[in-house]
Parts: C-alpha cells; structure tokens; sequence
C-alpha cells in the first residue's frame, strides 16, 4: 500500500505543484527555504541538527529561516525537490544527476557529506564467489544506487547486464524476499544488508567498499536559489560541520547525538554506529573539500553518468551521454558545456574549512 | 413576474446534441487545464518533467508502444499489457470460479452457511497487502504469488456477495423444485447457479477495479515486466510522459472490460434484465 | 385414490401455538378451500401439507403412509409468486420437472429424449392455454399467465395432491375467472385432491367441493399465544354448475 500512495502523492504532487506553476518558488533573493531529508545513515544528521536548533542557530546568522522536513520516502523528497517545493534535497550523486538534473533542474551538490563503504552490497545465497551471480536472478531497486553497484560488480569481472536476469524489488520487501526459495542474489544497502547477512548461507560477494567514493551522499541546493542567496549556503554547511563535530567525536555528547539519530532511524546506538563503519563520514570540511576536488570524482561521475545513458535515464531522446552537462570544482565539464545541470561545489565547503563561515 | 412560467430547473433536459456536449466539456476543460499548467512550467524549464507536453506524451507513446526496447528489444507497452493481463485474467478466473462455488455452497446449504459464513467474513476484513510478505514466502516471487495477491483481494468480497444473493432467491423456487423431484445437487446446478451467473459478472465487475489495485501493488513489489512494474519504476525518475499514458492505458482496458461484461451478460442472460433490483 | 387423513396435528414454534388440534379425513378427488382470517395458520398447515415444515405433534397420511419428510413430487404445489423460474422459457419451466427426472447427474436432456419431453410439455401447455407463448421467458408474461404456468409446471408430475397457497390472489377478476374454470377443468380430468388456501370466501365456495375454515377459539389479547387457530368449520359445498355439466357429459358418453 505504501508504494501506491507513493504514487498517488506523486500524481497529486504533479497536479498541485504544476498548476500552481512553482516556476515562481526557483530563482529569487528571499528569506525561507526548506531542506528535505530522508532515513539513511548519511542524512541522520540533519534531523538530529534541526531538533538540537542547530539548524535555526546558523538560519539566524543569516536572517534566514530554514525549514527541514523529513520525508519517509527517499524518492519522493527527490520529486518534490525536483518540482520545485524545496530548496534542497539530501540524495546520491547518480540520483541528483539522473532526476532532477535531467529534468532541467540546474542542481549544486554543496556538502559532500560521505560515500558509501560498505553500505551497499551484493549478496549471494549459497555461493561464495562473485562469478556465481552469471545466470542468477538478481533482486534489487532497479534503476537505483544498487543496481549501479551490480554493474559495476559485473564490469570488475568482465560481464555485463545481460549475463544476469534485474528483478525489480521494492526495498521495503527485500529481507521478505530473501527468504523465499526463488530469491538466490540481492543487492541492497544497510540496514537490510546486516540483517539478510545474519541468514546462515548469505554471503557479501561485492559491496561499495570495493568501489569507494563511487556512491556518495550529498546534501544538494537548487543552484540559482544558491546564486541569489548564498546566504542560504553558508547556513547549512555550518550548521552541517557543527553537527559533524559533535557526533563523529568520541564524547559523551557524541553517543548522545549517535543514539540519537541511532533511535530516530529505528535502531540504536550499536545499529547507528555499525552501520557508520562502513559509511565514510567526512568529520573535518578539509577531507570533504580534498575528496571533491580529486580527479577521481570526474572518473565517478564518468562512470555514472555511462551507467544512466545506457538505460535510457538521461532522457529517451537522448543520443549520447553529453546531454546533460556537469560541472567540477576546477572548472572543467563533462558534457555539454550549455546545458550543464549537475555541479559539484567545493567553495562552501572550503569556507567551512577556513572558518570563514 | 410569474416564475412559475419559467420550467423548474428539475424538469430541465438537455437536447441530444446539447447532452453530448455537456459530456464531452469536463474532459475538454480537464485538458485546456492541463495545457496550460504544462505550457507555464514548460516555458520555465524545457526540461521539465512534471506535466509533459503533449508532443513529450505523443513522443513517449510511439517509443513504448511501436519502437522495439533498446536493451531488450521488445515492444514494451504490449510487453507489459500481456504481462498483466495475464496476471489480472488468471486471477480474476480463479477468485470467480471460488466464489461461485463456495458463495453457491454458503447460500444454499445451511451446513455450509454455518460453517464457513463467519470465516469468510473475517477473511475478508485481512487486508491482502499487510499479509504480503507472507505470500511470497509461501508462494514465491513469481507470478503465482502475484495472482494469489488478486484473488487474496477480490475473492472474499465475491464469495460473500454470491452468498448473499443465493440466500436471496425466493424460498418458493427451492420448494417448487423439491416437488419437481429436484435433489439438493439438482438444486445447485439448475436453479441457482444459471440464476446466479449474470449476478456473477455483476460482482465481477464491480471488483474490477479492485483486482487493477492488487495487481499494480504485487507488481510494484517484485517484477520483471507488467504495466504496475513499468509505472513504479519510472516513478523513481519521474517520467510523467511515460507514465500518463500507462495510466491512460489501464483505466482505457478497464472500461474496456467492464463495458464488454456489460454487454456479455445482455447477451447471454437475457432474461436477467427483468431480475435486477433497483440499485 | 388419493386418501388424506390429518391425525390430532399441532403445530407450535417455541411457546407459540399456531395450531392445535387439527383433524380431518378427505377423500380422494377432493378440492378442500382452506379459508380463515390472517395469521390464523391456514399457509401454516399448508406447509405442513408439503413437508416444507414438521408438524410438532400429530400425523399426516396418504392413503396410510405418512408423507414422506421433504417436499417430494407427488405433492404438487403453485405458491402466489415466484413458483416459476426466471431463467427458463415457458416449455423449459414445464419441462424441469422430466429434465431432472430423467436427465442424470446434471438433469438435462439431449436429442430424442428432449424432443419427447418437450413435446409432453406442449401439450399440457396447451392444456392451460399457453401454447403460443412457450418461448418467453416469464417475465414477459402477464400474472394471469405465469400461474398458468406454475400450474402446468406442476401438473407434468402428476402429483395426487396439489397444494396452491392463495394462487389466484393477485389477478384481475376477469382473469380470476378464467383460470378458475381452467381449475376446475384440471382439476376434473386428472382426479388430484386439492388443497387450496384462498382469502376470497365466494372463491373458495365457487372451486372447493368443501371449505375447511381456520380460526382461533380464544382470541383475548393475552390467550393468544397458548391457543392456536383449529378448524371452525367444515362444510360440504355445492358443485359449480361448471362440474355439474361435466358431470353430465361424462355420464352421457357412457
């Protein structure tokens, strides 16, 4: 039922938003914006940092207002910030380039807040090789961050998607299906990779620890919003590297904030941390700005973006991967030069980094 | 001013031609709106996704339904209508050929009534979706599951309203059967049940809509190929072009299906039209 | 020789007493109006007739068996509505009746056999007058016409006894009138005792070779529930001129 109200808020969303022609909300200087969040172990943070006022205190540095809103469902924050209801978003790198940036949404990845180490994984039932997989049925979110793990699995063993059978699988009925007889391969990501790896005979073949950096969680502004108000920026990367400091920090008030956000996503502080450890937090504005500004980001981003334009998710219409331009901290582009929807942005984050915010 | 010359808005009727009109004007004004709606973001960003053109529409038709896939080379929107027919089709046989027979056996028998009356009631109150990850382990991710999820759904609904509808057959029927030598098996098999089929395709048809749901749900769940499965995974990139017309799609085949019931049944039960009670 | 003989019936649900003391002998080839004022039991020994219920305490008999538990074929019966089936034709209503007794495990009959019992079902439609509408379904059938039907329906059997419970009630008199002679015609040739319940007193002395009345003895408010309706009257009637004359003809053709 969940997924079909999903899709009715999607269609209604549509409507609403759509005929109140959200063009209005885009590009303007203003005062309140709204930051839109989702459960996963990258994102915690900022629920724990609007309730601790953390948030409000920075939005106040400003003389701004900053709302943030939780949503329960990952996607459906990204659609509403595509359409144009938030101002920001919480998502993956292939997410933000695939949804709102192919949909014309000019998007700034502004915090590089970590990537996944170990969060996502493939995991095969009685096997223990990653050769194993060819000829499986594989079950994942087709389309997702899993499935972009999947291919990336194949391509280190020279094989390709159709050495495999996809099997879309909604997330939320994963371990239900690992059970089942039929279910012999899953990709998918914490907490339910620790929980189907407690079934005897389940075993990790390949996880983003084996590709690092390729799957990142960012914190993501609509870019003009940014350009006319950088005010907006500063805000949340200090109040984003306030909360680092705290919870990444071996204090007591470090267990409080980890238990926290450990309880917020429905585990607790043993659950929170052990799935910290295979997530690659940048604690200091220093380590995320060197990582951002590192080739390898380009090489990702590369990667990614082949992924999206061979399944058709740069646009049907498209004629090569180019169609959609993104930008790197150096200046440099992939793709198109004029139509350039996607950016990565190490500024405010060096601000952080030098204490100028 | 006498406006008693005036005719009463009640007893007001529109012209044949006029009435065709009114018809038509909500859906016309639904798509002026829509236009418009489109055009305002469109102009904003080319790229937008949210209320495709109606080019964007027609482009995205003629990929899923008369351009062979890239990656897997099929003709996606027949693919996925075949897929989920199947499913829908299967399931809706099963859950009907269940409810004749257990709805036909309740009505009828007391025993039967006792038994299972109480039962079926309370099934049906388990709502299917909740008790889905059990199916799958008992059934598979399959299509087997799928159709069960259906019949899981719509059965229940169509046993009880059977049930009902045999309880109401006028007891004079029964006794004047006995006394045409009719045995309780005679009974069921030629008095009710010819009686009970047009009344059939009426719970049919109002569980329709029913069984869509249940069939899109499972397929959002775990699929490979299916109308449900194809909206729910565009939802992820927001592909209205695509999925407007999926829905278009399915509310089209299911008018479709309840219009041909419809006519079916005037057809084959012909003297069923003097039968129905008023509602 | 279709003897009825009803021994000291009673008839109670729960505490209610419905009836109580009900006794009499008819003999064969009667037609016995069953008359009294509403609710006084006259549909309820009816059903008793028919085996649709059981008498609580007493006995019936035929011809010195006990009837038989469930309502059975050889007593007929035509309610005041819903007697006929909807989905059948006016030849298939009638036909039921061989179609199950001849049919097998479905009760349907194919080719000759069909033919056969098709056209014994024509001739006792047109027995009653309906010969012309035999295809139609029932609804398209006036009342007058459908309790026709029920009455051919019922006759294909040949029960001994047939049991109408108020029959005619819902016609116009001008129909009534025709199918009361239509009755009595039946009624002659095949030489069934009937039992007729009827709320109309000039019916049931015009059709009834006798007219057995129902009603309670004590009818104060507070005895009503403890003394049922038994027989008030019993009266032999006078034959309608319309069986006097068939009477004749008979004796006439030797």
């Amino acid at each position: 039922m969940k997924s079909f109200s999903r899709l009715l808020i999607t269609l209604m969303t549509s409507a609403s938003i759509g005929l109140a022609g959200a063009s209005a909300a885009m590009a303007e200087e203003k005062t309140e914006f709204k930051l839109a969040w989702s459960i996963y172990v990258g994102w915690m943070p900022w629920g724990w940092a609007a309730d601790q006022g953390i948030v409000d205190k920075w939005a106040d540095k400003y003389d701004i207002t900053i709302e943030v809103v939780q949503f329960n469902d990952y996607i459906e924050s990204i659609n509403q910030y595509t359409a144009g209801a938030f101002d920001g978003v919480t998502a993956t790198n292939m997410d933000l380039l695939a949804i709102p940036s192919v949909g014309g949404v000019d998007t700034t990845s502004l915090i590089v807040g970590d990537f996944s180490n170990g969060n996502d994984a493939l995991i095969l039932k009685d096997a223990d090789t990653l050769e194993a997989v060819v000829g499986q049925n594989v079950n994942l979110v087709e389309l997702s961050v899993s499935h972009y793990l999947l291919a990336r699995a194949l391509e280190s063993i020279d094989k390709a998607e159709k050495d495999i059978s996809v099997i879309n699988t909604s997330d939320a009925d994963m371990i239900a299906a690992y059970q089942t007889d039929d279910v012999t391969a899953v990709v998918t990501w914490n907490p339910l990779v620790a929980e189907i790896l407690e079934t005897p005979g389940a075993t990790k073949v390949f996880d983003s620890s084996d590709i690092p950096g390729e799957i990142m969680d960012l914190t993501a502004v609509n870019t003009e919003t940014l350009a006319d108000n950088p005010a907006f920026g500063k805000a949340l990367v200090g109040a984003w590297y306030e909360t680092m400091s705290i919870m990444l920090s071996d204090t007591p008030e470090g267990e409080a904030a980890r238990t926290a956000m450990g309880e917020a996503s429905g585990t607790d502080l043993a659950g929170y941390d052990m799935q910290l450890a295979s997530t690659q937090m940048f604690a200091e504005p220093s380590d995320a700005v060197t990582f951002t500004t590192s080739k390898d980001v380009e090489t990702t981003m590369q990667a990614v973006r082949m992924f999206l334009f061979e399944r058709g998710l740069l646009g049907d219409g498209a004629s090569s991967p180019d169609i959609v331009g993104i930008g790197f901290p150096d200046g440099s582009i992939l793709g198109d030069e004029a139509n350039v929807k996607f950016r990565f942005n190490a500024d405010y984050m060096s601000m952080a980094a030098d204490g100028t915010l | 001013m006498p406006s008693s010359r005036r005719e009463r808005l009640i007893n007001r009727h529109p012209g044949p031609a006029a009435g065709r009109l009114l018809a038509l004007a909500p859906f016309a004004l639904f798509l002026v709106a829509y236009s418009v709606g489109s055009e305002i973001r469109l102009a904003e960003n080319p790229n937008d996704k949210l209320l495709p053109s109606f080019n964007a529409i027609a482009d995205a038709i003629q990929r899923m339904a008369f351009e062979p896939d890239r990656r897997t080379g099929s003709y996606l929107l027949w693919e996925d209508t075949v897929a989920s027919l199947s499913r829908l089709g299967a399931g809706v046989l099963l859950a009907t050929v269940m409810g004749a027979i257990i709805g036909i056996a309740v009505g009828l028998i007391p025993y039967a009534r006792h038994t299972m009356s109480a039962f079926i009631a309370v099934f049906a109150m388990i709502p299917p979706l909740a008790v889905l990850p059990i199916l799958f382990i008992t059934f598979g991710l399959g299509e087997v599951s799928k159709v069960v999820l259906i019949v899981f759904g719509i059965a229940p609904y169509m046993t009880r309203d059977i049930a009902l509808r045999v309880s109401e057959l006028p007891s004079e029927q029964i006794v004047k059967a006995q006394t045409l030598g009719a045995s309780t098996w005679h009974i069921a098999w030629r008095i009710v049940l010819p009686q009970m089929l047009p009344r059939i395709i009426d719970t049919l048809r109002l569980s329709l809509g029913a069984a869509w749901l249940f069939l899109i749900a499972a397929e959002a769940i775990a699929a490979q190929s299916g109308l449900g499965y194809r909206i729910f995974l565009l939802r992820r990139y927001l592909a209205m072009d695509v999925i407007l017309p999926y829905v278009f799609w399915i509310t089209f085949l299911a008018v479709s299906f309840d219009y041909a019931l419809r006519k079916y049944q005037g057809w084959a039960h012909p003297w069923f039209a003097s039968q129905r009670t008023p509602a | 020789m279709t003897e009825v003989s009803v021994q000291d019936v009673w008839m109670e649900y729960g505490d209610q007493i419905v009836l109580e003391r009900i006794n009499f002998e008819v003999p064969s080839h009667s037609f016995i109006s069953l008359v009294g004022p509403s609710g006084c039991g006259k549909s309820t020994f009816l059903r008793l007739l028919l085996s649709q219920e059981r008498a609580t305490r007493g006995t019936i008999l035929i011809d010195g068996k006990a009837i038989a538990p469930n309502p059975e074929p050889d007593r007929g019966v035509v309610f005041q509505k819903y007697s006929v089936f909807p989905h059948l034709t006016a030849v298939e209503n009638v036909m039921l009746g061989l179609e199950i007794e001849r049919g097998g495990v479905f009760g349907r009959l194919h080719g000759r056999a069909r033919r056969i019992a098709r056209s014994e079902a024509m001739e006792i439609l047109e027995g009653v007058g309906l010969a012309e509408s035999a295809t139609k379904y029932p609804s398209a059938l006036s009342g007058g016409m459908q309790q026709r039907l029920a009455i051919a329906q019922a006759l294909i059997k040949k029960p001994r006894i047939l049991l109408l419970d108020e029959p005619f009630g819902a016609l116009d008199p001008g129909i009534r009138s025709e199918v009361h002679d239509l009755m009595l015609r039946l009624w002659w040739d095949t030489k069934m005792t009937v039992f007729m319940v009827t709320h109309d007193l000039s019916e049931a002395f015009y059709l009834g070779t006798r007219v057995v009345a129902f009603d309670r003895k004590r009818k104060r408010e507070e005895e009503l529930k403890r003394y049922g309706a038994s027989i008030a009257f019993d009266t032999l009637t006078e034959p309608a001129p319309f069986i006097a004359d068939l009477k004749a003809k008979e004796a006439a053709a030797g």
